[in-house]
């Protein structure tokens, strides 16, 4: 209870420094209204690309039982990202956004097919070996692939100007963007997903055991394995679509709740929501302070605290030789 | 047993398992019954560990496994695990769960599959940890404790799902003298409440010691069958592992009469 007053708390003084930190000046009446909505649009993008990423690093640790593993080492979030620009490429191109299909469902639901592609290479791959090493090295590959893929679908993006800018500023991750309505297919996806992915948290509890324990207590291990990679999908897709091509956040929000909030998937679930969320919040609130040019991407940040969080841990790890 | 199924038997009729193309059991036919402890001995590679696993549901299988009216196979695997619980040797569990937090895995198969724990569940788990002599560990995290309480505590997530059949692979292999002797004392007060038990053993003389009937196992087949004290005698003991049986050649141990029965440490 401790754990979420602060959490809570320190999200109120995240989110008020997110409404205020900004180039632009609140004190001017003409643009006071504007800029408060567009910093509330991201405020709430970046907390909800923040819970999406930690909770899907929670599940993936639990279903692979790697303490390593998080949607971006194994290459979900480069499948995510790759499927949301072929979704904004081919929208571009063929104008699907006048028809049935708005561009902004579209990038979502693209988000979601690279995702679940993704893991779904690795649980094939899990049936073949168990090796926790190759499964890293093959969500690495994944990983390299998926963003050789993507580099190519900006080559073509690029023949148009406007079409290309897109593509490039969706792959480079920024919450600066995003839209209401954006928002309103991102909320509901992520929502339900990290819904799904709590009362999914007994089975999952399970899994840690390994394969033939949890088996053995009940569980229908290829059903668990399969929803948990859905639901992954979906949070993963949800975070991209709304400008979370970032990483780390899913390796090392867990972490760092691990020791408080504790192991068991229930418990650790909405703790990592909060986190998550109030990290990605953290992290816009510095990418907008930080001289630059122009804003710094958010990836950028993240990747600046995460890499050396995650050297951290990799220590720890290897000192306690077990999961923190 | 608290409550949960009911007594139960096992039976297993023609089973044969074939792993990596290999056959590795050859029609083994076997029943178990309530308030009994079953040996499965063998030298190693006999197939103990694997009909185990085949019996837990755990290992594709052809012929029949029967737990009290329902055909395994017929069941799903939260309906096999309210009726039948495996412990496997060791837990290959290296995430930081506390013991109570393990032993309430053993729960999952009541209730529904979501959501938390009820009274009830907690009643099972505080029940479970005491009957396996765990509660005094109940807070620490499962992966810092000896192997012989670790041991214990898999015992305990096994007794928490209620199921009267258990199925236990080498529980005393990498326990010392005191603490194996107070794993097979559980197991056999566990057969005093009227749990079917099956247990692989590699100790010859704690199968003696332990259980009441034995089957005898040699390259995928039984050998022998029987009243244990008939199973490990001198022809079948020769004629499997090609060494001779001593009746009280080796020296032996006891509860201590002082002590309150438990293993030091406990």
């Amino acid at each position: 209870m401790r754990l979420y007053a602060l959490l809570f708390f320190s999200l109120l003084i995240a989110g008020a420094l997110g409404i205020v930190v900004g180039s632009g000046d609140l004190a001017d009446p003409e643009l006071r209204d504007t800029f408060l909505k567009l910093r509330g649009f991201r405020l709430t993008a970046a907390f909800l690309a923040g819970a999406a990423l930690a909770v899907g690093g929670v599940v993936v640790q639990g279903l692979f039982r790697n303490p390593l593993a998080s949607p971006s080492v194994l290459g979900t979030t480069a499948g995510a990202s790759f499927g949301g620009q072929v979704a904004l490429l081919l929208s571009g191109l063929t104008g699907v956004s006048s028809g049935l299909v708005s561009p902004e469902m579209l990038v979502p639901i693209g988000c979601f097919l690279g995702a679940l592609g993704a893991l779904a290479v690795l649980l094939l791959f899990l049936r073949i070996t168990q090796d926790l090493l190759a499964l890293l090295l093959t969500g690495f590959v994944l990983s390299a692939l998926f963003l050789s893929m993507s580099a190519f679908v900006t080559s073509v993006a690029q023949e148009t100007w406007e079409l290309g800018r897109a593509v490039v500023s969706f792959s480079l991750g920024s919450v600066s963007g995003t839209g209401p309505r954006q928002l309103a297919f991102a909320i509901p996806l992520v929502v339900t997903a990290l819904t799904a992915c709590w009362l999914w948290g007994r089975p999952l509890d399970l899994l840690l055991s390994g394969e033939e324990e949890a088996q053995s207590m009940g569980a229908n291990v290829t059903g668990v394995r399969w929803w948990s990679a859905i639901w992954v999908s979906v949070l993963v897709a949800g975070a991209v679509s709304i400008g979370g091509n970032v990483g780390f956040v899913g390796l090392v929000v867990p972490h760092m709740l691990r020791p408080f909030a504790g192991t068991q998937h229930q418990r650790l679930i909405p703790a990592a929501a909060l986190g998550g969320g109030l990290f990605l919040v953290v992290c816009d609130v510095i990418a907008r302070v930080i001289p630059a040019r122009s804003e710094m991407p958010l990836g950028v940040v993240t990747g600046l605290i995460g890499a050396p969080l995650f050297l951290l841990l990799l220590v720890r790890l290897r000192r306690e030789r077990a999961y923190a | 047993m608290r409550n949960g199924e009911g007594h139960m038997g096992l039976s297993a009729r023609s089973v044969n398992v074939s792993l990596g193309g290999r056959a590795v059991l050859h029609d083994i036919d076997l029943d178990a019954r309530p308030g009994e402890v079953l040996a499965l001995l063998g030298p190693n590679g006999a197939g103990k560990s694997t009909l185990l696993k085949a019996l837990a549901g755990l290992l594709p299988y052809e012929g029949d496994i029967v737990l009290g009216d329902a055909n395994s196979a017929s069941l799903s695997p939260r309906a096999r695990a309210r009726r039948i619980s495996y412990v496997p040797q060791r837990s290959l569990l290296r995430s930081a769960l506390s013991v109570e937090e393990v032993v309430a895995l053993g729960r999952y198969v009541h209730g529904g599959s979501f959501g938390g724990l009820s009274k009830n569940d907690q009643e099972a788990i505080d029940h479970a940890l005491d009957t396996a002599h765990a509660d005094v560990f109940r807070g620490r995290i499962f992966t810092q404790l000896s192997v012989g309480e670790q041991q214990r505590v898999l015992l305990a997530r096994a007794l928490a799902s209620d199921a009267p059949i258990l199925l236990l692979d080498e529980p005393t292999a990498a326990l010392d003298v005191g603490e194996g002797m107070a794993v097979l004392r559980l197991i056999r007060s566990l057969a005093e409440r009227e749990h079917t038990i099956i247990v692989v053993l590699h100790d010859l003389a704690d199968a003696r010691s332990t259980t009441d009937r034995a089957l005898l196992l040699k390259e995928g087949a039984v050998v022998e069958r029987g009243d244990t004290a008939k199973v490990v005698a001198p022809d079948p003991i020769r004629a499997v592992y090609g060494v001779r049986l001593i009746e009280n050649a080796r020296i032996g141990f006891e509860p201590d009469q002082d002590s309150s029965g438990e293993a030091p440490g406990a």
